[in-house]
């Protein structure tokens, strides 16, 4: 097999950058994994009450994921390695980085050993040492449960499926697409290849077989009619020439665990009859979400009023420096607005969190540049309202205020700014609701904020509409109290 | 008595004076030319009205008299400072110098006694009781105790601009300025204003109007300045302009409002 292919693709490639900034942060809310620790109950006589930092993957279901309910990490390969541990009677402290990070801090010795559902492969080899395979792989082939029509890759003539982006699912598809006459389409993530099955969009999807029996297993609204093709094998890893006596223990461990049919026990909990992750309505499904979208939430509201905040004191700053006599005042004021108004926010995302600590050589701190990125693109479009809001109120009050003896702040203070508060309120109201929305982009970078959230539970429950519905009610819920309040405000304040 | 005939230029007001003293007076927007060298004089406790057709610069010159205006070139002294100083307070000098304008420009975020009380409270330091007592002793002056608390949105424009009026009489200014004070007004609401500013020039106050009323200014002012394209064409007692013009261009422009 070619499984260096299995787990590339956008997964991998979103998984390594949250890994780096999982790395960067050392744990924020989103990414902070919860210290698993597995009793010695059994004594083994080297490793006893030893503690070994095991890195893992972030979310790859049915591996690795969290507990829609508790925000614990379970899976098949944690379920393996805690059972192994309390075998031999070692305690294992788990980190989930993201998969790439996780290889990394397995080389660069952050982390002892790697569980992350990771195909054994020569060039690995080259920088791994491998245990036993744990699990054996493959790819198979799943069409929508209401599908009767197609009953083998015979029936896929004329049709279009799909696999992920640089999967071993979509070499499969490849290789049999000449065969049987279909054509295979790419796509970056399960949940949208799932989607896009269901919504007859594609007839069928080629993925890894465990991810495709645990995603039907949560009721993804598909089935499979086809055996699955034998594919890669899974293996745990440590750094080459280091931790041996762990991988010693871990094959121990392994052999003991599928000899008394524990192992066994542990695929059928995920595979063979996996208890639904969540089932229910979407109410119950909203209800089970609930610790984590909350959390979400807080996020979410937290740095948009922190980021808010300072983006008012830039947008009054900036404004008043739109008005101002000097030129060059103007001009710093106009290239601030220019450049925070004609960039992307995430291109200041990626660049505050990934660029500046490369720069810098600090390491970046997910929250501030959140925040830097938000205040900045929402200050440069309240500059451009406070300078509107100033502009707007009559030369002619500004002319009494002055004939009246009055300096040119004391006006400002007392007569114009004022009213171009009130004339600026709604606008300003309307800027914190764009703010609010805008944060979901920082879940790009790996931010906790709602819709990454969301994103993580249905990257393990394969409920992707239901969530999206779910955060959609939230939002919308969340954006009309705000308004509501800010227009309470406004008229308190500016009668 | 004149302000020119103080002997320092920069020394500030020397007296109480509330004399006006322009000379050689130019400004331009661009390459428009709108005063080209005006010589005025105005005596403390004078009444003195500008008329002249629109574009004339009669409104230019009023607002070079508290600098709303730079002038272009040319000194400006009023109340005994020298506006064309770069140095001059001008807010010092503005405290002094009272104007009203065509559009009232009343400030809508306060009541009608906050807009008295502005100035006074915050450049003259005073008590918020004082600076009250005194706005609504001045609002009773023009007709508007009852209007105290009302905000400037419901009144008339006949009352907003009685208010701006005492507004500015509530810096105790030596001069005051009238910038078409009765243009933007409705023909009813007219009478109401000019009995204000009547009462006002007989009080000693000097006085500089411009104004379309023209048997107000008759009637009221000591001088009239005609002006026409940015020079002062003509000027004289109102019984001498209006009566007995001596330009053609002055007869030309009373035959037409007249």
């Amino acid at each position: 097999m070619q499984p260096s292919t299995t787990r590339i693709g956008l997964r991998a490639v979103v998984t390594a950058a949250l890994a780096a900034l999982a790395l960067m942060l050392g744990g924020t809310a989103a990414q902070a994994a919860p210290a698993l620790r597995a009793p010695a109950a059994v004594a083994h006589a080297d490793l006893a009450g030893k503690k070994f930092t095991i890195a893992t993957d972030t979310t790859f279901a049915p591996f690795e994921f969290r507990d829609t309910k508790s925000g614990d990490l379970i899976g098949i390969d944690m379920d393996v390695l805690r059972a192994i541990a309390k075998d031999q009677g070692f305690e294992v402290d788990i980190q989930s980085l993201g998969f790439q990070a996780a290889l990394s801090a397995v080389t660069s010795g952050q982390a002892d050993g790697v569980i992350a559902g990771m195909s054994i492969t020569d060039e690995r080899k080259a920088i791994f040492d491998f245990s036993e395979p744990y699990f054996d792989s493959g790819v198979q082939m799943a069409i929508a449960a209401s599908d009767d029509a197609v009953k083998g890759y015979e029936d896929l003539k004329g049709k279009t499926v799909v696999a992920k982006s640089g999967s071993e699912g979509l070499a499969e598809a490849q290789k049999l697409a000449p065969k049987y006459g279909f054509t295979v389409k790419a796509l970056d993530q399960s949940a949208t290849m799932y989607e896009s099955v269901k919504n007859k969009t594609a007839v069928a999807v080629f993925d890894d077989y465990p991810v495709l029996a645990y995603g039907i297993a949560q009721g993804n609204g598909l089935k499979v009619v086809t055996d699955k093709i034998p594919g890669g094998q899974y293996g745990f890893a440590v750094a080459k020439g280091k931790n041996g006596e762990l991988l010693a223990a871990f094959n121990d461990g392994l052999a003991k665990l599928k000899s008394s049919g524990e192992y066994q026990k542990i695929l059928d909990k995920y595979l063979a009859d996996p208890k639904s992750a969540s089932s229910g309505n979407i109410f119950k499904l909203a209800a089970d979400s609930w610790p984590a979208l909350s959390k979400g939430l807080w996020n979410t509201v937290s740095i948009t009023v922190v980021a808010f905040v300072i983006a008012l004191v830039l947008g009054l700053i900036f404004g008043f420096m739109k008005v101002a006599n000097s030129r060059i005042v103007r001009g710093i004021a106009t290239v601030y607005v220019g450049i925070f108004r004609g960039t992307p926010i995430l291109v200041w995302a990626f660049l505050f969190y990934f660029g500046l600590p490369q720069i810098t050589g600090v390491p970046g701190n997910i929250f501030l540049a959140g925040v830097a990125t938000l205040a900045l693109n929402s200050g440069a479009y309240l500059t451009e309202i406070v300078r509107g809001g100033l502009q707007s109120v009559d030369p002619g009050q500004m002319e009494a205020a002055r004939s009246l003896g009055l300096g040119w702040g004391k006006s400002m203070q007392r007569v114009v700014v004022p009213q171009a508060v009130k004339i600026s309120t709604p606008a300003i109201i309307n800027q914190l609701v764009i703010t609010l929305k805008d944060s979901s982009l920082l879940l790009t970078i790996g931010f906790a904020e709602l819709l990454y959230q969301a994103q993580q539970i249905y990257a393990a429950n394969f409920r992707t509409t239901e969530m999206l519905i779910i955060v959609g009610v939230i939002y919308l819920v969340v954006i009309t109290l705000l308004t509501w309040l800010a227009n309470t405000v406004d008229k308190r304040v500016n009668k | 008595m004149s302000v020119a005939s103080e002997s320092t230029p920069n020394a500030g007001p020397v007296t109480a004076s509330a004399g006006i003293e322009v000379s050689g007076l130019r400004k331009s927007f661009g390459s428009n030319e709108v005063l080209k060298g005006i010589d005025l004089s105005v005596a403390p406790g004078e009444v003195v009205s500008l008329i002249g057709p629109s574009g004339s610069g009669k409104s230019t010159i009023l607002r070079c008299l508290n600098r709303l205006e730079d002038p272009t070139s040319g000194t400006v002294r009023v109340a005994g400072f020298d506006l064309t100083d770069p140095k001059v307070d001008i807010n010092q000098v503005r405290r002094h110098v009272g104007m009203v304008f065509q559009h009232f420009n009343l400030f809508p975020n306060m009541s009608v006694v906050e807009n008295v009380m502005l100035a006074p409270v915050e450049t003259k330091k005073r008590s918020k009781e004082d600076a009250r007592k005194q706005a609504l002793a001045l609002l009773e002056r023009v007709g508007l105790a009852d209007k105290a608390e009302a905000r400037p949105s419901s009144l008339s424009g006949g009352q907003k601009q009685r208010v701006a009026i005492a507004r500015a009489l509530a810096m105790e200014p030596a001069i005051m300025l009238f910038d078409e004070a009765t243009s933007a007004l409705d023909p009813e609401m007219v009478g109401e204003v000019l009995q204000v500013i009547r009462e006002l020039a007989t009080s000693g106050i000097t006085m500089v109007l411009v104004t379309h009323e023209m048997g107000f200014a008759r009637e009221v002012c000591d001088r009239v300045v005609f002006m026409a394209d940015g020079v002062v064409c003509e000027q004289g007692e109102p019984e001498a302009v209006f009566g007995n013009p001596q330009t053609p261009r002055l007869q030309e422009f009373l035959s037409k409002v007249l």
